[in-house]
């Protein structure tokens, strides 16, 4: 079976791997990252990192989702909800944040909320791409993935300029002692893809 | 006089109501109501308001808009822009900042086994 | 000049009102009302009631013009409607039949 150190990764959180399934209610207060497959119902009090092997056939209610694989089912999110250019999504977001990059695709309702255009954003967590070999643990970590290329046609030029990009690529968050931390409740029902 | 891309500008102080419709591509800085149809591609600035059914070729927003939209090849709710409606494209793009309410139909490969 | 262009493959069937000028060189059906200068380009074409300061019309005009200022018709331009206005310019060339108000009294 699979050992704790074997499920999370360098950041202290949860990683499913590629040939994990779960099935059932997950709930917990840390990160989850999944390259395999989830089905049934995640709630996180943390961050969703759906990464492009992974597949997650559930309702999710979490703070941040960033999405680089398939999701099939509602993200309610507190902060925001990224979909990446591998990202392919079905369902409902309802989230005050929503980005969509240039080649993700999406088929669902977008709920925002009454909020003002350019208003000061926070960071928010972006997609890592981190090797799959789990020896290189906390010290020697890639940076986070190079910085998103602007989504902007090329327009004669009546474009008025606009803001900057926000939020640049914030410094990679301090590593967290890998084991899967206390505080994680998880009621899981794990099935090992054959 | 150049014909098809001709750029076409409502200023901001202009309010159409009606329809719109045309082949060139169109930038609006004022507001329209209506509907609007064109076979190129639609700018609306960040003092621009639309309250009007869209269809375009291309959509780029950066100010109001509300009303469903559909485009040929991409919708882009910038940073700046409020956007209400339901969109049909083959690619929508969405700002970080951006307000969207409404439904995104895209074209989605599903893998076979979900 | 103008900021709002009507580019020339534009058509808008509806209303438009404004407080800055207006080029046109597409087509407007349907009522346009201005506080600034109205033009409409050799390549234009308006069926609309026309209610602006100036307007100069090289295109074609099918609707009644009102001016608080100045209304000119340019050469080669072709306009069916009753003008009124304190100034009238119609140049050699141009086409026109309608009325012609310039309010004169006494």
């Amino acid at each position: 079976m699979a050992s704790p150190k074997e499920l999370s990764g360098p950041a202290g959180n949860t990683v499913i791997g590629p040939s994990i399934l779960i099935n059932g209610r997950l709930t917990g207060d840390e990160d989850l990252t999944v390259r395999g497959r989830v089905e049934g119902e995640l709630a996180l009090t943390r961050t969703l990192i759906v990464e492009p092997s992974g597949v997650v056939k559930a309702n999710v209610s979490v703070k941040n989702a960033v999405v680089s694989g398939v999701v099939v089912g509602n993200i309610a999110a507190t902060e925001s909800v990224e979909l990446t250019r591998d990202g392919r999504m079905v369902g409902d977001i309802r989230s005050p944040r929503v980005i969509i990059v240039d080649g993700a695709s999406f088929r669902g309702r977008v709920d925002m909320g009454e909020l003002a255009p350019g208003r000061p954003l926070p960071d928010r967590p972006r997609a890592q791409v981190r090797p799959a070999v789990r020896a290189a643990l906390p010290a020697a970590r890639p940076p986070a993935v190079p910085p998103r290329p602007p989504a902007r046609s090329t327009l004669p030029s009546f474009a008025s300029s606009r803001p900057s990009e926000v939020g640049k690529a914030p410094p990679a968050p301090p590593p967290v002692p890998p084991t899967v931390a206390a505080g994680a409740k998880k009621k899981v029902v794990v099935k090992k893809k054959r | 006089m150049a014909q098809a891309d001709q750029v076409g500008i409502i200023g901001k102080g202009i309010i159409i109501k009606g329809s719109l419709s045309g082949g060139g591509n169109l930038v609006i800085e004022g507001r329209v109501e209506g509907q609007i149809a064109l076979k190129n591609h639609l700018t609306i600035e960040t003092t621009g308001k639309v309250e009007a059914d869209i269809r375009a070729e291309e959509l780029t927003i950066n100010g109001e808009a509300s009303g469903n939209i559909d485009a040929s090849s991409r919708v882009a709710i910038n940073t700046s822009a409020k956007v209400a409606g339901d969109i049909k494209a083959p690619r929508v793009v969405i700002e970080d900042g951006a307000v969207f309410n409404g439904s995104i139909e895209m074209d989605v490969k599903l893998p076979d086994d979900i | 000049m103008a900021n709002t262009v009507i580019g020339s493959s534009l058509i808008i069937d509806g209303e438009i009102s404004g407080d800055e000028d207006l080029v046109i060189q597409g087509t407007v059906k349907g009522k346009i009302s201005l506080k600034e200068s109205l033009f409409v380009e050799s390549s234009g074409v308006v069926e609309a009631d026309i209610e602006t300061q100036n307007v100069e019309i090289a295109g074609r005009v099918t609707g009644n013009i009102a001016a608080t200022d100045k209304v000119e018709l340019k050469s080669d331009c072709r306009v069916v409607g009753d003008i009124k206005a304190p100034r009238i310019l119609i140049a050699d060339g141009a086409s026109f039949k309608g009325n012609v108000d310039m309010d004169v009294k006494g």
